[in-house]
C-alpha cells in the first residue's frame, strides 16, 4: 500500500542519496518517479468508487445558507414548532435568574398535571407543555417562512444519483433556496405583507427577550391551568393556594413570576392579546363544551324555524278548515230549511 | 445603565404597537434583583386595539422623577437620559464616602 501523502522525507533522502550537491532542488521536486506511479494505481483504483461530481446524497439535501449551523437547525426547530403546536403562549422575561426559571418550569409542571380530564391524551398533553426561551430573530424568520413560503409550488430539478443516473428531486425544504428566495422577497419589501396576516400582528411582539408557553393541543383546561401559574388574575384564573402548592408562594417563585409578562399567543395560526388568551382559557368544558353550545343553538334554531314554516301553513288550514265549517253549517241549514219545507 | 439610584418604574404600553419597543427593552434592562433590593416595578399592559402612548415613568432616590416620551425615544437615548441623573447621584455618593 503506497503512502496517501507524498513521503516528502524519503524522497528527500533518495534524491539527496543520488545528487548530494543540490538538496534545494530536491527538496522542490514533486517526487520521485516510484511514488507517483504508485500514487497513480491508487488513483484509478478510486475512479471505478467514485460519484457523480455533482452527486448530492438524500440525506442532505442542498441548502442557501450552510445548513449545520445552530442557528439553521433552530430555524427548522421553530418551523416545526410554528406548524405543529396550535397553542403558543409569548412571554417577556425580564433577567430571570437559572433558579427562578427551575422553580417556575417545576410549578407550572405541577400545575398542569393536575389538570383532571379522562383519558391518556391529557397526561400526554401535560408531559409536552414547556416554557422555552426563544431567540427572537430566528423565530420571526420561522414565522415568516410558516406564513410565506409554499412549499408544494417549487419546481422539482433533476439530480443525479450514485449511479450516475439522473432524477426529478424537489428541494423544498426550510432551508432550501426557495426557501431563502420566499423569506428574502418578504424581508426586502417585494413581497407585501398584508395588515391581517398573523406575521403582522406578532412581529411587533417578538422584540427583547420572549419566552414561549407551548401546547400541542388546544385544551383550555390546561391553558387555564397555565395562565393561573404563569399570569394568574384572580376571578377566574386564581393562582394556586399556599396550602395545595407552598412551592408556588415561595420568593425565588414569586420573583420570578413577577418578571414574566404575558404579551400575546398565536393560538390555531391567529394571533391573540391578554384578554383573547384568558377568553381561550375560559372556554368550559374544552372544546366538547363550545361543540355542545353550537348544536343546541342550531338545535333551538332549527325548532324555530320549523313552528314559523309551520305556522303559515296552520293558520290557512284553520282558515280553510273554518271556511269549510261555514260553508257546511249553510248547506246544512239549506238542507234544514228544505226539509222544513217538505214537512 | 446605573441602576442603583432608581426607586420606582411605572411602566404601561401595548405590546402590540411597535413603539413599545423601548418601554420593552427598558423593563429588560432592569437587573434580576431590582425587586428584592427595593425597587418597585409596576407594569400595565394595554389591550391590543388601544392607540393610547406607551408610558415610563422614572423615580429616584432624592425624589427626581422622569416622565420619558418612551413612544418616540429610543432605548439608548432612554438609558443616556436616565444615566445623566444617576451619575450625579453616583457622584454625590462617592464624595460623600470619600
Amino acid at each position: 500500500m503506497p503512502p496517501r501523502l507524498r513521503c516528502t522525507a524519503s524522497a528527500r533522502g533518495l534524491t539527496a542519496a543520488v545528487k548530494p550537491s543540490r538538496p534545494s532542488a530536491a527538496l522542490l521536486r514533486p517526487a520521485t518517479p516510484a511514488v507517483t506511479s504508485a500514487a497513480r494505481q491508487y488513483a484509478t483504483v478510486s475512479r471505478g468508487l467514485s460519484l457523480p461530481d455533482d452527486y448530492v446524497p438524500p440525506t442532505k439535501p442542498p441548502t442557501a445558507r450552510p445548513g449545520e449551523t445552530r442557528k439553521a437547525q433552530l430555524l427548522r426547530t421553530y418551523t416545526s414548532l410554528l406548524r405543529t403546536t396550535p397553542v403558543i403562549l409569548l412571554f417577556q422575561h425580564n433577567n430571570l435568574t437559572a433558579e427562578e426559571w427551575i422553580a417556575v418550569r417545576r410549578e407550572l409542571k405541577a400545575g398542569i398535571a393536575a389538570v383532571a380530564t379522562t383519558g391518556d391524551a391529557s397526561a400526554d398533553l401535560a408531559s409536552k407543555a414547556q416554557l422555552q426561551v426563544l431567540r427572537t430573530s430566528i423565530f420571526d424568520v420561522a414565522l415568516k417562512l410558516v406564513e410565506f413560503y409554499d412549499p408544494s409550488k417549487v419546481q422539482p430539478t433533476s439530480a443525479p444519483t450514485a449511479t450516475g443516473k439522473r432524477v426529478k428531486v424537489t428541494y423544498n425544504h426550510d432551508l432550501s433556496k426557495a426557501a431563502w428566495k420566499a423569506v428574502r422577497g418578504v424581508t426586502m419589501g417585494e413581497t407585501k405583507i398584508p395588515e391581517t396576516s398573523t406575521y403582522a400582528q406578532l412581529s411587533p411582539l417578538l422584540v427583547g427577550p420572549v419566552a414561549a408557553f407551548t401546547l400541542p393541543a388546544v385544551s383550555p383546561q390546561h391553558l387555564a391551568a397555565a395562565l393561573s401559574i404563569l399570569a394568574p388574575s384572580p376571578p377566574k384564573f386564581p393562582a394556586p393556594t399556599r396550602k395545595k402548592s407552598p412551592g408556588y408562594h415561595e420568593p425565588i417563585t414569586q420573583s420570578a413570576l413577577q418578571k414574566l409578562l404575558l404579551i400575546g399567543a398565536r393560538i390555531e395560526d391567529k394571533a391573540f392579546d391578554m384578554e383573547g388568551v384568558k377568553w381561550v382559557g375560559g372556554i368550559e368544558n374544552g372544546l366538547d363544551g363550545l361543540r355542545a353550545q353550537l348544536v343546541h343553538m342550531l338545535q333551538s334554531a332549527g325548532m324555530g324555524l320549523t313552528s314559523t314554516l309551520e305556522g303559515a301553513g296552520k293558520s290557512l288550514w284553520l282558515t280553510m278548515e273554518s271556511r269549510r265549517s261555514v260553508l257546511e253549517e249553510e248547506q246544512n241549514g239549506g238542507k234544514t230549511e228544505e226539509k222544513k219545507a217538505e214537512a | 445603565m446605573i441602576t442603583r439610584f432608581i426607586t420606582e418604574v411605572q411602566t404601561a404600553f401595548n405590546p402590540f404597537s411597535p413603539r413599545a419597543k423601548s418601554a420593552r427593552l427598558f423593563l429588560s434592562f432592569l437587573p434580576p434583583n431590582a425587586r428584592s433590593s427595593g425597587m418597585s416595578i409596576t407594569t400595565r399592559l394595554l389591550p391590543r386595539a388601544s392607540d393610547a402612548p406607551s408610558k415610563l415613568y422614572v423615580k429616584f432616590r432624592d425624589g427626581k422623577e422622569l416622565n420619558i416620551d418612551a413612544d418616540n425615544m429610543g432605548i439608548k437615548s432612554i438609558i443616556e437620559e436616565v444615566d445623566r441623573h444617576s451619575r450625579i447621584l453616583q457622584k454625590a455618593d462617592d464624595l460623600a464616602a470619600a
